[in-house]
């Protein structure tokens, strides 16, 4: 791999990937990009087919349809060049309990050729984590540090961290997420991060991706999607048909409705009713109405990226 | 990986050096009493002289003195030794990684994991494999003295001497790999490796090796000890009159038996046998590894 490939091809492309265990789709018809150098946050609930999604990333699972490819280069499970490419933090960041932190570098560097020592041993005195400290003695927020370390120390251009601060404490989550996001900022490193804790992507992540039952159901630039979105507040009787824009959440309370809608490009301003409350809507909120959207909804209504309107009646995603 | 392999088994190692010296310690202690009394009874010239018959009492006495220590009731239940030995050592060597999630640490290096299998496997495998030859170095060493009275082919002495007792803990190990792989977990991976293993090593033992080759037979000599005839060794078989023939059945006058001199074509076929197990055991490991790619 060039350095000019990094620079032209996006950071990840996956094209109708899908994986299906025994007669259960983890993920279907997954197409998405991401560009170089973002952080990316991608939020789904359990079950919804993350973790799936970033081992075939990452070489550890291969797809059973389509295809995701790292910096163009096409994703192989049992691939070493896939690996190479991908830094990875797994959820509960495993490390070896009864190895030391030095151990865990030594195996690091036996197991990756362009494995970066000065890197690893650099950030682990700057935390103050002695090498010397068996890893089942460190804290979690340690372990987790460890394990970032190592995926940074292997020097590959794009970083995939799996649910990394569901297990912390809050301490520790900001924390973690400061390395991250320094780690980002200093070297041009592309991110992926799967998480549930909404609120800790907000800071951290300039591009945003939903996944729920194994469907993408947004993505883009998270401050597009933001201002694709408006939370209106509407009589309750008001029909979906009547909303400017395609309706993605709704919660109807005794006499009002609020609605998260996504506005249509092509008439931005549309007819908000003078009578109806149009705000701006939060990151949470965002991701929130997405996740909370039903089964139906979510199948009719196209999982493009932002720029891409479907339309309130595109086509059924393929099943 | 070599040194990944090594730091993920030291303690493994460790423990089976220290078994192994546990072993050597018991070795010396009996084997130079043994032979003290070996050489003091004179019986290595008194066998050369008349091989088995002749001086029953010193013969007796060694025996006496000596035989429970080498004796059936205490091999019989170290014949599940070398199983415990390879399925304590096969079955984490994957499961481990499965139980506790650090599979998605090891995979996700840049080395693939069906080689990261594969060294790990051929490292293990070779330590099993010094570790074989060595204990077997040290039974057959200190036993020596005894085995001139036996001869090699009862059970006892012949699954701890030569090929075999290495083969058997390469099969168990092969078995708790790819268990390991199959339930995820350690300690029931042993278990499932074990079973199968000791069914097949008594099975192979009990009902497969006197057949390797077809057994000899020969005319029940006229004098089984009548005077004259000598006295026959406590425990050598004297039909066939030969130390270290195994004698598997007298039918009035025929007597079936397997010649001292096949131990080490035996030794061979049984080895092969469990040797043939291990690679499919390991080979079907490697090939499940690489293809379900999770």
């Amino acid at each position: 791999m060039t350095d000019d490939m990094v620079g032209v091809a996006p950071a990840l492309r996956a094209d109708r990937l899908g994986r299906r265990y025994g007669r259960v789709w983890g993920l279907r018809d997954c197409t998405l990009e991401v560009p170089a150098g973002v952080i990316a946050g991608l939020v789904g609930p359990n079950g919804a087919g993350k973790t799936t999604l970033l081992e075939m990333i990452i070489g550890l699972l291969e797809p059973t349809e389509g295809q995701v490819s790292v910096f163009g280069q096409i994703s192989r499970a049992q691939s070493a060049a896939t690996l190479a490419r991908v830094g990875y933090v797994a959820q509960d960041h495993p490390l070896y309990r009864d190895f030391s932190v030095a151990d865990m570098f030594h195996l690091g560097r036996a197991m990756n050729p362009s494995w970066d020592q000065s890197l690893a041993q650099a950030r682990t005195d700057a935390l103050g984590i002695p090498l010397k400290r068996k890893v089942k003695h460190l804290s979690g927020g340690q372990r987790a540090q460890v394990s970032l370390t190592m995926a940074l120390a292997k020097r590959a251009p794009l970083l995939v961290l799996d649910e990394p601060v569901s297990s912390l404490d809050p301490v520790a989550r900001l924390e973690f997420m400061r390395e991250v996001m320094a780690a980002a900022a200093g070297t041009g490193l592309t991110t992926i991060i799967a998480s549930h804790v909404v609120s800790e992507l907000e800071r951290l992540c300039d591009w945003l991706i939903v996944l729920t039952g194994g469907h993408v159901q947004l993505a883009g630039p998270a401050d597009d999607l933001i201002s694709a979105h408006r939370l209106l507040t509407v009589p309750r009787a008001t029909p979906d048909a009547e909303l400017p824009g395609l309706p993605i959440h709704r919660t109807d309370s005794d006499r009002h409705s609020t609605v998260v809608v996504r506005t249509d490009p092509a008439r931005p301003s549309a007819q908000v009713h003078p009578g109806w409350q149009a705000d701006p809507v939060g990151f949470e909120q965002l991701i929130m109405a997405y996740l909370q959207r039903t089964p139906a909804a979510a199948a009719t209504g196209n999982p493009a990226q932002a720029a891409e309107w479907p339309g309130p009646t595109s086509k059924a995603v393929t099943r | 990986m070599i040194w990944v392999s090594w730091r993920q088994h030291r303690s493994q190692a460790i423990a089976c050096l220290a078994l192994l010296a546990a072993l050597a310690v018991y070795a010396i202690l009996l084997g130079t009493s043994m032979r003290t009394a070996f050489s003091h009874d004179s019986l290595a010239a008194c066998l050369a002289r008349s091989p088995g018959t002749g001086c029953p009492a010193a013969v007796e006495a060694f025996s006496g003195k000596f035989g429970s220590e080498v004796n059936v009731a205490f091999w019989s239940v170290v014949l599940i030794v070398p199983g415990l030995i390879g399925v304590l050592v096969g079955a984490p060597l994957i499961a481990r990684e499965l139980e506790y999630g650090t599979w998605r640490l090891a995979w996700s290096q840049t080395v693939p994991r069906a080689r990261w299998l594969t060294v790990k496997l051929a490292l293990v495998t070779g330590g099993l494999v010094i570790l074989g030859a060595a204990m077997t170095a040290v039974i057959t060493w200190y036993r020596a003295p005894m085995d001139q009275l036996t001869g090699h082919l009862l059970h006892n002495i012949y699954d701890f001497e030569g090929l075999v007792l290495t083969a058997y803990i390469l099969c168990a190990f092969g078995f708790a790999v790819l268990a390991g792989l199959l339930l995820r977990r350690s300690v029931p991976a042993m278990i499932a490796a074990f079973i199968p293993w000791l069914a097949i090593r008594l099975v192979v033992e009990f009902l497969f090796r006197p057949h390797f080759l077809a057994p000899l037979t020969v005319s029940r000599p006229a004098c089984l000890r009548p005077p004259g005839c000598g006295e026959g060794i406590g425990i050598v078989p004297q039909a066939t009159g030969r130390i270290g023939d195994l004698v598997l059945s007298i039918n009035g006058n025929i007597v079936t038996y397997q010649p001292a001199d096949r131990f080490w074509p035996f030794q061979f076929i049984e080895a092969g046998i469990f040797v043939a197990l291990t690679a499919a055991a390991l080979g079907a490991t490697i090939w499940l590894l690489h293809r379900r790619a999770a």
